[in-house]
């Protein structure tokens, strides 16, 4: 850990910064930007920023309210949108739609923090790999006398065996720790053990991984696609946008609620899906179990009510017979409306359905329709009320009303970065768990012989100064104790 | 066997209430010893490392342990009830979830106690456990069935309950880091030395930490599969990366200088208002978790 390679004197964990030559002497005007940029990227105070700034920036967006997606693009919907939060922000409200802090999460700071911290974390990591390399795989075995003194944690024995068998019992011991032992024997033994050597790379691993979410994000961003709203009647088979080749038909939708409290429990959407024609799947969509078919995912998301009608030109050529979902409400009543397209007319139908016992407009059983001109201007061609099963011209089109039915509103997504997204959080998880769990303990030691044929053994320790480290390093050595029979030098 | 959890949670809250009021009476006493000992003799500074320095604390602190634990056994019981009850983990409403919070840090804090025995933690753990007793008393707490997006038992149980785990650890933190901040370098009042409050505050993190971590992964997890997409800058989302954050940041300001002291324990009280926030914020911003169970 970087504090015990900071404050400790063991040989071996050379500090990659201080070995870095301090700039050749010919480092020009560019090579001093590089190392300044360099330098202020692995700065463990500039990830403190970093860190802060970003959290500073999600408490923002955690308070203030956030702007449904699309929105912001659409200059009509952001002016009603704005229009709306206005009354809450009041004088703030500019100043915050000027700050993007109504879409925090795509504004340019956000971003900015963002690419810093994947530049920062991308250097940090390059910076500590061959350091933590080094320690995990050719550490110093022989430390030099004078470590046993200073070390954190250090102890001294004499025992009456030769240097040979306290070494074999000095392993054992360790062993027993799950602990590696690396001898070099040049009269005297020096010995290094440690546990959990893998651990550091946790970091290096959970750290990178931070790196791979954030491109599967983009990644899903940048090729994926989210239809969030799409509605279909049952009965309906509707082509799915974005997909080629694919449509999909629902046979029923069915909610149920608790008989006793009227809360929903269950949402079930069956559907079939085609490809090109062919059934390939069939699969009643829940809250908790979508469709998943070649990369594309339907979840259960929504429904409503649908009316069922078709419509003939004057001639009598169809122009539409099936569900029309009543997806959208209408701004003046409680009425829910859906849109048909009526091709070769140049026009549109909007049609409403009754808003309750109520409405005196638009009875039970009946259905308000309203044809425009799809001409952009959408002038109002003609508006009426139509009777169930009776056949009605509006417009010139003549639209007979079957009966109520049943939408069910799906989100339909795809999203190529998802598996970099789960396995950069699989790498985060288990990273973080590998470094902060395992922690590297490291121990030397020194057997010399003494002339009385018994040996000295040294051991010192740089773990972390903690009760934890400590608690471990006194436990290590009474077991040593007792199995070398030594009495304390010191 | 609804009763039967509603029987051993008052039992439990009661137990709490007597385990604050005993773990106060301890630190009272500790603390006057302490203060006597400090304005007395030369020695100024105590050298003491466990804070029971009074007649009856030790005493005290003894019985405080008895009877916090009885309120974690109880609490459990009371939990297993209403799992059984209810057929889903404890965890599905603001009741459930205030209670499962409370054992939490129950759990977390006695674990904290074995290990460094350090009891003046639970003058602060404690009552935050008592208050959210409390404020689940507020709470109807009646079984009402589960709304469709929390009908994914496996998911809910580990997502939530992973949570406490992390929450109950940051609370001990917090703990800590209150007790570091009211000493002075030295130490003052036979309070447990900075050194220790520094060590325990850092073992809660790093416990906590990769907790958070997975709670969060697996909230993105399930939001995946029951809204279709894993992550939307829900509130309730953004403030739980929020914390992360802080708890992140807490952990690299521990290898800096002149962030290692004071300012790292500021770090955790700010991520343990953090937490609180993501666990109340709800109340507040309402959001995909908004269904969590309150009159709406
Ligand atoms: C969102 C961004 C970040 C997160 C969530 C994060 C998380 C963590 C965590 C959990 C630890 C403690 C465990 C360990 O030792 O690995 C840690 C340590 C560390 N981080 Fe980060 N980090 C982030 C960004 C950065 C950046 C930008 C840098 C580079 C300046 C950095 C450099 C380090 C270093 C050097 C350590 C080791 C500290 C030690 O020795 O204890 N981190 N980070």
């Amino acid at each position: 850990m970087a504090q015990t390679l900071q404050t400790s004197s063991a040989p071996g964990d050379a500090r990659i910064t201080g070995a870095i030559p301090a700039g050749a002497a010919s480092a020009g005007l560019l090579d001093g930007i590089l190392d300044g940029l360099w330098h202020g990227l692995t700065s463990m105070r500039f990830a403190i920023a970093l860190t802060l700034i970003a959290a500073a920036l999600s408490f923002v967006g955690a308070l203030v309210m956030q702007a449904p997606a699309g929105v912001l693009a659409d200059a009509n919907a952001k002016a009603a949108w704005i229009a709306q939060v206005r009354p809450k922000y009041g004088a703030f409200t500019d100043v915050f739609d000027a700050l993007q802090v109504f879409n925090i999460f795509n504004s340019l700071w956000f971003r900015l923090v963002g690419g810093l911290l994947v530049a920062s974390i991308t250097a940090c990591t390059a910076h500590r790999t061959p350091a933590v390399w080094r320690t995990a795989t050719k550490p110093t075995v022989d430390v030099g006398e004078a470590f046993f003194e200073h070390a954190p944690q250090h102890e001294a024995m004499v025992v009456h065996r030769s240097a040979d068998e306290a070494l074999a019992a000095v392993r054992t011991v360790l062993g027993k720790r799950r602990f590696r032992t690396l001898v070099h024997n040049d009269g005297t033994m020096h010995l290094y053990a440690d546990r959990n050597r893998w651990g550091p790379f946790g970091s290096l691993v959970g750290h990178l991984a931070f790196v791979v979410i954030l491109a599967g994000a983009m990644i899903g961003g940048a090729l994926g696609f989210q239809n969030p709203d799409f509605t279909i009647a049952e009965g309906s088979t509707l082509t799915v946008p974005s997909a080629t080749g694919l449509s999909i038909r629902l046979d029923a939708f069915r909610d149920s609620y608790d008989p006793a409290t009227g809360m929903p429990l269950d949402y079930a959407s069956q559907v079939v899906l085609f490809e090109d024609g062919t059934e390939v799947a069939r699969h009643t969509i829940r809250v908790n179990d979508p469709l998943r078919y070649d990369g594309i995912s339907f979840f259960q998301s929504f429904f409503g009510p649908a009316v069922i009608l078709s419509a003939t030109a004057d001639g009598g050529s169809p122009l539409f017979s099936g569900g029309v979902p009543l997806a959208w409400s209408a701004d003046d009543s409680d009425r829910a409306i859906g849109t048909l397209d009526l091709p070769g007319t140049g026009k549109v139908a909007w049609v409403a359905g009754t808003s309750g016992g109520n409405d005196t407009v638009v009875r039970p059983g009946q259905l308000l329709v309203e044809i425009y001109q799809a001409d952009g201007a959408g002038t109002l061609v003609e508006r009426k009320t139509i009777d169930q099963g009776v056949a009605t011209t509006v417009g010139g089109v003549t639209f007979t009303f079957q009966r109520e039915e049943k939408f069910t509103g799906l989100a339909i997504s795809r999203d190529p970065g998802a598996p970099l997204i789960w396995l950069g959080s699989l790498l985060l998880f288990g990273g973080f768990v590998l470094v902060l769990m395992f922690p590297h303990r490291r121990l030397w030691g020194r057997i010399a012989p003494r002339p009385d044929g018994g040996a000295t053994l040294l051991v010192g320790s740089i773990g972390r100064k903690d009760t934890t480290a400590g608690i471990e390093f006194t436990e290590l050595v009474n077991d040593l104790r007792a199995v070398l029979h030594a009495p304390a030098r010191t | 066997m609804f009763k039967m959890s509603e029987y051993t949670f008052v039992a439990a809250a009661l137990c709490l209430g007597l385990a604050s009021l005993i773990y106060l009476a301890y630190a009272v006493s500790g603390l006057r010893a302490g203060m006597l000992r400090t304005a007395g003799g030369p020695g100024g500074a105590s050298s003491t490392v466990t804070f029971a320095s009074g007649p009856y604390t030790s005493e005290l602190g003894r019985y405080g342990t008895i009877i916090g634990w009885l309120a974690m056994v109880t609490l459990t019981v009371s939990l297993i009830f209403r799992t059984i009850a209810t057929g889903h983990g404890p965890f599905a409403n603001m009741y459930e979830f205030s209670i499962a919070f409370a054992w939490g840090i129950l759990v977390a804090y006695y674990w904290f106690e074995r290990r460094y025995s350090q009891r003046i933690l639970a003058v602060v753990a404690m009552p935050v456990a008592l208050g959210l007793m409390l404020y689940a008393v507020t709470i109807p707490s009646t079984i009402e069935p589960l709304v469709p997006a929390l009908q994914n038992n496996l998911l809910l149980t580990i997502h939530v309950a992973v949570a406490i785990v992390a929450y109950g650890s940051f609370t001990v933190g917090f703990g800590a880091a209150l007790l570091y901040l009211v000493q002075p370098e030295q130490g003052r009042w036979g309070l447990p030395k900075p050194k220790i409050l520094e060590e325990i505050g850092y073992r809660a993190i790093v416990v906590g930490f990769p907790f958070l971590t997975l709670t969060v992964i697996l909230g993105a997890v399930w939001a995946e599969v029951a809204w279709g997409k894993y992550w939307s800058w829900d509130p309730k989302e953004t403030a739980s990366l929020l914390t992360w954050l802080i708890y992140a940041t807490y952990l690299h300001a521990r290898v800096v200088r002149g962030w290692r002291a004071k300012r790292a324990a500021w770090l955790l009280m700010l991520g343990f208002a953090a937490t609180l926030f993501t666990y109340f914020g709800n109340l507040y911003f309402g959001g995909l978790h908004s269904y969590a169970g309150l009159a709406q």
